[in-house]
């Protein structure tokens, strides 16, 4: 026992030895509202900018699914002073680049540049996020690509196809049971007019973090960001996504039709959001059920009983309650039935017996790890002090992180077992070649 | 997301640029031979508490011989454990300490490559030390482990992105040994045995042409100690055949290769041909040429195909260098009704290249864009570690870093122009086709004598 508590005094001191503290983060407020946290890093002679606007899948209705990922694409596609393929040609000459992301709860861009190409970098930003124009015919060159996006997806991975499936059961009135990148007949049909009320309410400063990292000063990023954003009005702030899920009374059952090898099977428990208490203990419960060779699922379903050829399990940051998930592959030959009592057994084994110090322990090294490796890039601290501050409420929430699992207990990790592992909180989906047997 | 990310122009290979305004030099490094023939290569990076190790060696898929899939599975078989490692004890002491330790096959070589907390060093170089010199190849660890990838070769065909590489590869190498299938085929990862490992391991798992690089937060002196004593011992020459110095076959012209899967409903496509060998004396010029082409967001392939015609998600190209030669490929997806305009586009495009050359103000956007692009390559003790043993790979030395930024502005438009008409293919084009030939042969014949084969069969060992 004394053995494992300095272990965890000495990963806790790596981590904090390591990479930067709360205090090495810098922030200021725009006058709109706009949030920036700034690192400076000077390890490299580049930096970042990470723009997290509040919008996502779950800020859609029926008809307009997909638009927020759309609308993710119309922003690189021209405005006032960099006009159709201006915003791209002008960045990556000036040796940028940049890419972005759209979940159900954000979308995100991600600028990459020589230090000495920031205030291009605000240039650019500042003129996509004040003066965006949406060009009718960028609109539909743009719906082909995201068509695009959208098959290709679906033609190289039967996750996909299943994926969305399941969270379309799980979630019947929330938005969240779409998926991000929409319905294929709401894609063709996405208006003007939806694209430009789109940008009024959900692209205002006031609805956007930034982070920057890199070979910056804090003084020149607060004068760039005055100079470029500050001018660009705030606006009032979005509506609010009301609509609660309903809690989930009995199990749900899909099956899917694909010409695969083996079956594909996902279950996925509601969980409450990234706020709440049990947070921790439930990434922890994931990391113990599928992080490492060593790991319960992988050890019980790959290597010993030999039913599955691949096991994980997901549980990730949302705004609203959202899912824990589990996934497996079936061996040849086997049942997916099979598979999935298996992962049930290895559930209730926690549930009753709970897991042992030593293997909680096990994952609390991990996590400190894991973090560390995070957080060892220019990119990956923006994108992880951007995660915390927008869905923990606050950036320092991420240099708390290593207590607060370090907090948890094996007592903790039965008892959020046995409160989301119920038959009636699952959904369970199965995608197989044949479906009539 | 906006696009996919761009694939680094030379896969698995380091280059090196310095930002506009900074003198950037590699990392002091210590390089010494062991006199079993291995070389270490030592690298203090003191920001962390933090150690990387990369460990290559001359056991890849071009020693595969009959046997295609053995390189790869000799690889992952290190992880089966030692004697005094069983993999369940392996496993364990790893993840408890969350250090990584993975081992897998390329083309060409084999490699190894493990990041831990400098705390933990002392068991984790032990067990990198056992992992490559004293494995145990536990049969029935094996026997589970083959299962496992025959449904991986089987579920690989559910994504025509998984296997495109692959056919392309056999395509163009033909019997040459650069067309081997790192994972396999299914008839001969059905045969493999333990014992074709264990002689696989024996005879090209050796020191002699080896190279070990540690990076990381450690004194250099005594780790140089360190790791003397525990490499030492081990011993051996290679016995295995190299064949890869034989000819590369030049493709007498255009040709298809059809890979029909019946439920696609885009087609996946490379357009490629005979490339480069890492040590071209041109390799920097031809990474900035190709990023202008299709090697980034606003390059040629990926405005025509992408941004103004919204026939695809994204269009790249890329060379791919190997030690005596290599390819170059144009790639993307569309789909099924709209393949014959987006492979006209394609080739259009390249024709393009050829016909205008490229203007002064696009050339030195690529060259500020390699330049811009380059520092977050080698951030990470992790990459450089990798460097270091692509360095030894490869033969060639800090020169190549430190020189980037002088080599990438010597490229003038004259020059650009030798390198396109070179480098880049302008006919005798190697198609291959991942999609649903029913509806798309007929456009298939159009760019060549058509081969068609069927996803659902097993890779033929050669076309």
């Amino acid at each position: 026992m004394k053995k494992l508590l300095f272990f965890v005094f000495s990963c806790l001191y790596l981590a904090s030895q390591a990479q930067m503290k709360a205090d090495d983060v810098k922030t200021f407020i725009l006058k709109n509202g706009m949030k920036f946290l700034v690192i400076e890093d000077n390890s490299i002679p580049n930096a970042n900018m990470y723009l997290f606007y509040r919008v996502g899948s779950r800020n859609e209705y029926q008809g307009i699914t997909g638009l927020s990922h759309f609308f993710e694409h119309m922003m690189f596609n021209g405005a006032k002073k960099y006009g159709p393929k201006q915003f791209d040609r002008t960045m990556e000459f000036n040796g940028g680049s940049n890419n972005a992301y759209t979940t159900e709860n954000v979308t995100v861009y991600t600028d990459w540049f020589p230090a000495s190409a920031t205030e291009v970098i605000f240039d650019l930003e500042a003129d996509r996020i004040a003066t965006l124009s949406i060009d009718p015919k960028m609109v539909e060159s743009e719906r082909g690509v995201v068509l695009s996006e959208r098959s290709t997806g679906l033609e190289n991975s039967p996750w996909n196809m299943l994926g969305q499936a399941v969270v379309a059961q799980a979630f019947q009135e929330h938005p969240y049971h779409w998926p991000v990148i929409g319905y294929e007949d709401d894609m063709k049909n996405w208006k003007q007019g939806d694209l430009e009320r789109y940008f009024k309410t959900y692209y205002a400063p006031n609805n956007c973090v930034v982070v920057v990292s890199g070979s910056v000063k804090f003084d020149e990023v607060k004068a760039l960001a005055e100079k470029y954003i500050e001018p660009i009005p705030a606006q009032p702030d979005p509506p609010k996504v009301h609509t609660v899920e309903p809690a989930q009374t009995g199990e749900r059952r899909i099956v899917m039709q694909k010409d695969v090898a083996t079956p594909y099977l996902n279950i996925v428990y509601h969980t409450p959001n990234s706020k709440n208490e049990d947070y921790y203990a439930l990434t922890l419960l994931s990391d113990i059920l599928s992080s490492g060779k060593s790991s319960r699922l992988y050890s019980a379903l790959v290597d010993k009983k030999q039913l599955a050829t691949q096991v994980f399990t997901d549980f990730g940051q949302s705004f609203d309650p959202y899912l824990f998930g589990f996934y497996a592959i079936a061996s040849k030959g086997i049942n997916e039935n099979d598979v999935e009592k298996a992962i049930y057994e290895e559930i209730e084994k926690i549930k009753k017996e709970g897991v042992g110090e030593k293997e909680l322990q096990k994952v609390k090294n991990q996590e400190v790890i894991g973090f560390y490796n995070q957080v060892e890039t220019i990119n990956g601290k923006s994108n992880n002090i951007g995660t915390y501050e927008v869905f923990f409420g606050d950036y320092r929430k991420m240099f708390d992180a290593p207590a607060l699992y370090n907090k948890v207990t094996v007592e903790d990790i039965k008892r959020v077992a046995n409160k989301y592992f119920i038959k009636s909180n699952r959904t369970v989906g199965v995608l197989k070649s044949n479906t009539e047997e | 997301m906006k696009n996919l990310k761009y694939i680094p122009l030379l896969l698995g290979l380091a280059l090196s640029v310095q930002s506009i305004a900074q003198d950037y030099k590699l990392p002091p490094y210590e390089k010494f031979k062991l006199k079993n023939g291995l070389t270490v290569y030592l690298m203090e990076q003191h920001e962390v508490p933090m150690m990387n190790v990369s460990v290559i060696l001359p056991a890849g898929a071009i020693y595969d011989g009959e046997k295609a899939g053995l390189a790869s599975l000799t690889a992952s078989g290190l992880k089966y454990g030692t004697k005094n490692y069983p993999k369940a004890r392996l496993d364990e002491e790893l993840d408890f300490i969350g250090a990584s330790v993975n081992t897998s096959a390329s083309k060409e070589s084999a490699g190894l490559s493990a990041k831990f907390a400098v705390k933990d060093k002392d068991k984790v170089l032990e067990i990198i030390k056992e992992l490559l010199t004293e494995p145990v190849f536990d049969t029935v660890e094996f026997a589970k482990e083959k299962k496992r990838v025959l449904v991986g070769l089987e579920q690989a065909k559910e994504s025509p992105r998984s296997v495109i590489g692959s056919y392309f590869d056999k395509f163009l190498y033909g019997d040459h040994v650069y067309g081997n299938v790192v994972q396999g085929r299914v008839s001969t990862v059905s045969a493999i045995t333990v014992n074709d490992l264990k002689k696989f391991y024996k005879e090209n798992y050796v020191p002699v042409g080896s190279a070990i690089a540690i990076v990381g937060d450690f004194n250099a002196k005594e780790m140089k100690v360190l790791a003397t004593k525990l490499f030492s011992d081990w011993q051996g020459k290679q016995t295995g055949i190299n064949l890869a110095s034989k000819p590369l076959p030049v493709p007498p012209a255009n040709r298809v290769l059809l890979v029909n899967k019946d439920d696609a409903k885009e087609t996946t496509f490379y357009i490629g041909a005979p490339g480069i060998s890492r040590n071209n004396p041109d390799y920097v010029s031809i990474e900035v040429v190709n990023t202008l082409f299709g090697g980034r967001f606003t390059s040629m392939l990926n405005d025509e195909l992408r941004v103004n015609t919204g026939l695809t998600y994204g269009a790249s190209s890329r060379f791919v260098p190997l030690k005596n030669g290599g390819s170059f490929v144009i790639t993307t997806f569309t789909a099924t009704r709209t393949t014959e305009p987006a492979i006209d586009k394609a080739v259009e495009v390249l024709n393009k290249l050829h016909q205008n050359g490229i203007d002064e103000t696009s050339l030195a956007s690529a060259k500020n864009y390699v330049k811009g692009q380059f520092p977050p390559r080698y951030e990470t003790s992790g990459q450089l570690a990798g460097l270091l043993t692509q360095m030894f790979w490869y033969n060639f030395d800090e020169s190549f870093i430190n020189n980037f930024q002088k080599n990438v502005d010597g490229l003038t438009v004259e020059k650009a122009k030798e390198i396109i008409a070179r480098y880049f293919p302008k006919d005798k084009l190697q198609f291959v086709m991942v999609g649903k030939s029913a509806e798309i042969k007929k456009i298939a014949k159009k760019y060549g004598p058509v081969t068609e084969v069927q996803i659902k069969e097993d890779v033929k060992k050669a076309f």
